[in-house]
């Protein structure tokens, strides 16, 4: 997988420091301190470490969302400056448009784009049957239930055609079985649609079952601690030999670095 | 008669509905009542959409306005009625400006908040599915303010319809709230109680044709649901 496909994903030495005007002093909060990330066309990369420990920031600077403090960020050969269509975020908690329906989101690029309106419904409608929504077009975000949500989420960023898509741990925010649910179809739908793919998670279970490769991050100020390339054969199966093996050795190196 | 009974009102409320009180029938007063709120509110509605989501959208303008709106703020839209007198007679344009300023602030300041609190995850998300400027203000930022804004709406219409009774009870030779003044000045207890009737009618009505709005352009809200 290493040394296959284009590079999708060139980002080096990237630091970001926050400041927050405090009332006695200003407070400087480093974050990220030199980070540097490759991921090639099509790769599944999971970007794992601690909770609060700058993913989000990471996937949001990749994404254009927000600045970076230095580094160099090129997505699809073109230096990241600000956010693009040829990237696609799904986030933490579902960022959908409550004022349309479901149809309406998934279509939001398309349409925004000017596509003709047959033609975006063809679209929209195919990424809804992917995720398993038929039936949901019509709905109000509203009246879905978390995981649905997050499908739409997951069908919007599909259906916008991007290079990349950023997963910002999409299922943080729901119970243990509608999680493994929705793992078991993002990997369908990733064998499926062959795309660029960084996903953030704090989970080791949902790392080592979904990527190609693991980015094991540290505490604040983040930068990379080891890399895991995942040859596991899919689909796979959080008993097996394998899967607990590196489960073990990615668990132990997070005690042992004292993560 | 000191408190009428309300049969009586009754049958004079219907007597009315077409016979005339002055000049006109008790139909006429309330539908000239109703054509002074939808002209004063309607531009206040107008004006203050825009002024408030410009002044939420815009740091400058928000800069500019916002002293001037400061003051403006707290006097209630009946205060103004002295000074709409001297500047513009007793004639319509009077009405209208106090009508106007008794809903134009909270319809400016809900408009403002409503534009001011979009989620700015929602307007990321709508920049990387490749919509510009324009069309995250016309997709993101004001469907976002929409329920904010019809908030602003109801409160100010049912302060209109205040504003209009008060300004006719002033000067005027038509409307609702000429009527019970008219009740007043001629001891007649029961044509105010038909004024008063006929206001709450109407009052009741705008409200109700309100909610029903919003129900359908926030439908998407789990309150409009």
């Amino acid at each position: 997988m290493d040394n296959q496909g284009k590079i999708k994903i060139q980002c080096g030495h990237l630091h970001k420091t926050f400041h927050a005007k405090n009332r006695k002093q200003d407070e400087v909060n480093e974050v990220i301190r030199d980070f540097n990330l490759q991921v090639r066309e099509n790769e599944f990369v999971v970007l794992f470490g601690p909770g609060q420990c700058g993913k989000t920031t990471i996937l949001n600077i990749l994404a254009g969302l927000e600045e970076k403090n230095s580094g160099t960020v090129v997505v699809n050969d073109i230096e990241v400056t600000g956010p693009r269509q040829d990237r696609g975020m799904v986030y933490q908690t579902t960022a959908l448009f409550p004022w349309l329906k479901v149809i309406d989101n998934v279509a939001f690029g398309p349409k925004m784009q000017g596509m003709k309106h047959s033609d975006w419904k063809k679209k929209a409608q195919y990424y809804i049957d992917l995720v398993g929504l038929t039936g949901f077009e019509k709905t109000y975000p509203v009246k879905l239930s978390g995981g649905m949500q997050q499908r739409v989420g997951i069908a919007r960023a599909y259906c916008n055609d991007p290079e990349v898509i950023f997963m910002d741990e999409p299922f943080g925010h729901l119970d243990a079985q509608t999680r493994y649910l929705m793992e078991e179809e993002i990997e369908k739908i990733c064998n499926g649609e062959k795309r660029t793919v960084v996903f953030v998670t704090n989970n080791i279970e949902e790392a080592i079952y979904l990527a190609d490769r693991i980015v094991l991050l540290t505490n604040t100020p983040t930068h990379v601690d080891k890399e895991y390339v995942v040859d596991i054969p899919r689909p796979r199966d959080y008993t097996s030999p394998g899967f607990l093996a590196l489960r073990e050795e990615i668990t132990a190196r997070i005690d042992t670095t004292n993560l | 008669m000191f408190f009428p009974n309300p049969i009586e009102v009754l049958t004079y409320f219907v007597h009315t509905l077409t016979h005339k009180i002055g000049k006109y029938n008790l139909t006429m007063h309330t539908l000239f009542s109703l054509k002074r709120v939808a002209v004063g509110f309607g531009l206040s509605s107008l004006s203050g959409i825009i002024l408030g989501v410009a002044m939420g959208y815009s740091k400058t303008i928000n800069a500019i306005v916002r002293p001037l709106f400061n003051i403006i703020r707290p006097i209630p839209g009946l205060a103004w009625i002295p000074l709409a007198i001297l500047w513009f007679g007793i004639g319509e344009t009077t009405k209208y400006f106090i009508i106007f300023m008794g809903g134009f602030a909270n319809i400016v300041l809900n408009s403002y908040d409503g534009t001011v609190k979009v989620n700015p995850v929602l307007e990321g998300a709508a920049r990387l599915l490749g919509a510009n400027d324009v069309q995250v203000f016309f997709h993101v930022i004001l469907p976002s303010a929409t329920t904010y804004i019809f908030a602003g709406l109801q409160v100010s219409l049912s302060t209109s319809w205040m504003a209009v009774l008060a300004a006719e009870m002033i000067s005027s030779y038509e409307g609702a709230g000429w009527i019970i003044n008219m009740g007043m000045q001629t001891g007649d207890t029961t044509l105010i109680l038909v004024g008063m009737v006929a206001i709450a009618i109407v009052g009741f009505l705008l409200a109700n044709i309100m909610r029903i709005l919003e129900r359908g352009l926030c439908s998407w809200t789990i309150r409009g649901r």
